[in-house]
């Protein structure tokens, strides 16, 4: 079990020894059940910092931020950043030391242990609790989550309210760490792809109809590539709108920018969009979850990068987020790849 | 003026292929010298590796209107870049992966090795690729409403 109070001292003693520039954690908020992403500066504001079920986010997007805001600054600060992480969280980290995005120098990891539970899904708790006012919620040691609401307490079996990712979470605990809270207890996992298979075993023409019918909803707020830790290009290649203009730049010179994608969310161009965000995340999407819980479409994006990670599994072993020494999924090769396809 | 489809007449599909530059857009260009026949279907367009074709191409020629795309390269040992073919083979393979998974059909995406004088192969692999993409009808799944 974590001790929201070891976290809390932890946290103290680092911000007054002034060993990081800050930490990013979770807090409660002012409003409702779930808390909200907090950036802690000084010894006296780490009480606030909490863990528990509800701890849902991925901070790690917030390392992005830090990256982008520093290369502004003409000093920065060069000491770290704390963070708190879970398992998914942490391989994040790892993705993005792989990739050179950040340095292990620039980030202190303050890991926490999902132990043999995971995070909940806000909709699937409300829905078991019949729209009650929850208070709060905590880990049970069965790992099984314990919500308080406003009848008392209530013991809720994990698999009915945990997110589906932590259904099929492969790294229960950080994998990367500088201090970790929590056990090392490995959760056992049948099948990390299990969601899959009833839309792999429908017909291609039912998987089409599914895919058109959900792809059809996305109004293109790009809330998904906003949540993403690993969507940290400068210039996105389905955004015309970012790509250099100078004042010499003509309204002819820029009518005849590359389009790849167009704006307007009709079907087409939204399954152009999603299957680029998909391939950009081959081998680096951690499951995380972020961008199908802040789709306000609903739109279960989840599954096309669960796919990916699935056949780079299958087809050439390769997990991402684990060891970030390894060469990448799409920037290595086996002589021995698969290419039974190939004519 | 283009001529009107009517329907006493066959669909002719449209295939864009990436050819690379150094074995397979020489295979195609050794069918055309030796006179070899081949079905006219296809928009090949050259690039220096099959390794630099990004899924982006791939997604972009279906959104613009094609019945089929074909990614060919060099032989794997052949590429004119040492590796670029290896880089390629994984790529593809999780294009055509996805392709599936979002239900479009697979005949309608594929790969091949062509060395340049492989004249013949290339002949037969635009044959069979129409011979495929015939039966299915315009691909309407992935292009672009006007």
């Amino acid at each position: 079990m974590v001790n929201v109070e070891d976290l809390r001292k932890e946290a103290k003693r680092i911000l007054k020894e002034e060993k990081v520039k800050y930490i990013i954690g979770y807090a409660r908020s002012q409003s409702g059940l779930m808390p909200v992403p907090v950036f802690i500066k000084t010894p006296e504001e780490a009480d606030r910092l909490i863990w528990d079920p509800t701890c849902v986010h991925n901070l790690v997007k917030f390392l992005v931020d830090e990256k982008r805001r520093k290369s502004k600054e003409k000093k920065p600060d060069e000491r770290p950043v704390g963070i708190v992480v879970k398992g998914c969280d942490s391989r994040a980290i790892n993705v993005l030391l792989q990739e050179k995005y950040i340095d292990r120098e620039n980030v202190h990891i303050i890991g926490v242990s999902c132990e043999k539970s995971g995070v909940i899904d806000e909709k699937k708790l409300t829905k078991k609790l019949k729209g009650k006012k929850i208070k709060s919620t905590e880990f049970d040691e069965n790992g099984q989550i314990a919500a308080v609401t406003e009848d008392g307490k209530v013991k809720i079996p994990a698999e009915e309210v945990l997110a589906e990712r932590c259904l099929e979470c492969q790294a229960n605990y950080p994998v990367i760490y500088d201090v970790l809270f929590g056990d090392k207890t490995k959760k056992k996992i049948d099948d990390p792809f299990k969601s899959l298979d009833k839309l792999e075993s429908i017909s291609e023409k039912e998987r089409w109809d599914f895919w058109a019918q959900q792809l059809s909803k996305c109004i293109r707020c790009y809330a998904c590539r906003s949540a993403c830790p690993m969507c940290y290009c400068d210039e996105c290649v389905v955004d015309t709108i970012t790509f250099a203009v100078s004042a010499d730049t003509t309204a002819d010179e820029k009518a005849g920018k590359i389009k790849w994608v167009e704006k307007s969310p009709v079907s087409s161009e939204n399954f152009v969009y999603h299957l680029v965000r998909a391939m950009h995340l081959a081998g680096r999407c951690i499951d995380c979850g972020e961008c199908e819980r802040v789709c306000p479409m609903d739109i279960p994006l989840r599954f096309l990068n669960k796919k990916l990670e699935k056949e780079a599994k299958k087809l050439f072993g390769y997990d991402a987020g684990f060891d970030p020494d390894t060469p990448s999924l799409v920037s290595s090769f086996k002589d021995e790849d698969p290419e039974d396809f190939i004519r | 003026m283009p001529r009107r489809l009517t329907m006493a007449e066959e669909f002719e599909p449209r295939i864009v292929a990436f050819l690379c530059k150094w074995c397979s857009s020489a295979g195609s260009d050794l069918a055309g010298v030796s006179r070899m026949q081949y079905p006219p279907n296809v928009l090949p367009i050259t690039v220096m590796c099959s390794g630099s074709v990004s899924p982006l191409y791939i997604f972009d020629a279906f959104n613009k209107g094609a019945d089929g795309v074909l990614v060919s390269g060099c032989h794997p040992g052949d590429c004119h870049y040492i590796k670029g073919n290896y880089y390629a083979r994984r790529r593809i393979a999780l294009v055509n992966k996805l392709l599936e998974f979002i239900g479009l059909e697979p005949q309608r995406f594929r790969m091949s090795w062509v060395s340049a004088a492989e004249g013949i192969k290339y002949t037969q692999i635009i044959s069979d690729f129409v011979a495929d993409l015939k039966p299915l009808g315009p691909q309407t799944k992935l292009r672009r409403k006007k």
